[in-house]
């Protein structure tokens, strides 16, 4: 357990170094987000004052289309100088593989998210006062569910010669209970002033179970050089 | 089995259930004649979850396995699915365009109905993307796993949304019996498409072209038959 852990660790480490040190990723992906939420801001014309439930709405657009870009990027990073192969021949249960790449993977996003979130927040006049940490809590473990989703189809398609846009339709209708079921959440906290419902947290807590182990499962069988 | 004399009875059954629903079956009474839809609506959507579910054991097999014919299985109960879950939602929208007025309402089982067409079609997508037939077998699977296991969250998830149209219509016994009757050519013609599929793919497989051993972009040497 402990040696999983250090091994998870070391090489989540190894992937937050090459980042810190490249600087790819997260620029890459901030910018794309902020666009993202820059042309829905646009696209919505001068009424662009969107109460606070309209916000998973543009958020949502803005995590999944940078989301993917990340997912894709961190596991595009394994593919120079042959390092998965290295990997794989490594005394490691792939499911470690699995668990670091998700660990940086949502790293990465919550980064992201600090950084997207604030910017929504200020070109839509979001008044999220009402329940921030219920707001938090949900995008978190919306974020989690997504990351888990996206790490398993990144690593399963990046051995194919990637036809653009492949990933994303891979993992945007698997993603969407994850949206509907913040989005009423944040419309029964916002609109309505109750809480989010146990029932909208239970649906999220299961999404995030149920593919966080298939995946861990499934990772053995599917990650070739 | 599924030979001619299967689908000329396929057929006759279709034409049986067809004029039972002209000549027996009562009309509802507040939507009138278009209800009748709902004979051919109801099966369908029965069919489309057997056809995600074929996919589903089939993807499995292929993952455990790695047989081929699991992976002509799961592609032939993929295609069936989003044809059939095509029908599921036009005949729905155009039940709903003369019941409610509307062509479309965000409510859970038009958007459930929806979001499971979305991801078989999606499945579809994939297998037309990828080139090497062995990757394309295990993505394809990969996928299908997630998205049947995905298919009980989205129905829990759009349990959440408001129901603006409530869709449960209390059945007289005439129309029960039609709708029993509407099952069978429809389990017939689902199980058929999808068989005619799987054979069709089976025998692409036996006339592709050998594969042959070409190195990899690393240098690897990939395993035979598979090329990039």
């Amino acid at each position: 357990m402990i040696a999983s852990l250090r091994q998870i660790a070391l090489l989540t480490g190894k992937d937050l170094r090459i980042e810190s040190r490249s600087r790819q990723t997260l620029g890459l992906v901030s910018v794309l987000g902020i666009l993202i939420v820059a042309v829905l801001g646009l696209g919505l014309g001068a009424h662009n004052q969107v109460a606070a439930f309209g916000a998973t709405a543009v958020l949502w657009v803005a995590y999944l289309f940078s989301g993917v870009l990340c997912f894709e990027k961190t596991m595009a990073v394994e593919r120079n100088d042959g390092v998965l192969a290295a990997l794989l021949m490594a005394p490691l249960d792939r499911g470690i593989i699995y668990l670091a790449k998700l660990l940086s993977n949502l790293l990465l996003m919550l980064a992201v998210a600090a950084i997207v979130t604030p910017v929504g927040i200020l070109f839509f006049g979001f008044d999220l006062t009402a329940a921030p940490l219920t707001f938090a809590g949900v995008m978190s473990l919306s974020m989690l569910g997504f990351a888990a989703v996206g790490t398993l189809f990144a690593a399963v398609i990046s051995s194919t010669r990637l036809q653009g846009g492949l990933l994303a339709m891979m993992v945007f209708p698997i993603s969407l209970p994850l949206v509907i079921a913040s989005t009423q959440m944040m419309l029964r906290t916002f609109r309505d002033g109750a809480g989010p419902g146990m029932t909208g947290m239970g649906i999220l807590l299961a999404f995030d179970v149920i593919f966080l182990t298939v995946s861990w499962l499934v990772f053995e069988w599917v990650l070739e050089p | 089995m599924f030979n001619a004399g299967y689908w000329i009875l396929t057929l006759l059954l279709t034409a049986a259930a067809v004029a039972m629903l002209a000549i027996y079956t009562p009309e509802e009474a507040t939507m009138g004649p278009i209800q009748k839809i709902f004979y051919l609506h109801l099966p369908a959507a029965i069919c489309t979850f057997l056809a995600c579910l074929v996919c589903f054991v089939a993807s499995i097999g292929y993952l455990t396995q790695r047989r081929n014919w699991w992976d002509d299985l799961a592609a032939a109960s993929g295609r069936v699915a989003v044809q059939l879950c095509s029908i599921v939602l036009i005949t729905g929208m155009i039940w709903g365009r003369s019941a409610w007025g509307q062509w479309w309402t965000w409510s859970p089982r038009l958007t459930f109905s929806l979001i499971l067409w979305l991801l078989y079609v999606v499945y579809l997508m994939i297998r037309t993307s990828i080139e090497s037939p062995q990757r394309r077998a295990v993505i394809s699977a990969v996928y299908a796993t997630i998205a049947f296991l995905d298919v009980p969250l989205v129905y829990l998830s759009t349990r959440l949304m408001v129901d603006i149209h409530p869709t449960s219509i209390t059945l007289a016994m005439p129309m029960k019996l039609t709708l029993a009757v509407w099952f069978v050519p429809i389990v017939l013609l689902s199980a058929g498409l999808i068989m005619a599929r799987f054979r069709l793919y089976q025998r692409q497989r036996a006339l592709a072209p050998p594969a042959r051993i070409e190195p990899g972009h690393n240098g690897f040497q990939w395993a035979a038959g598979e090329v990039a």
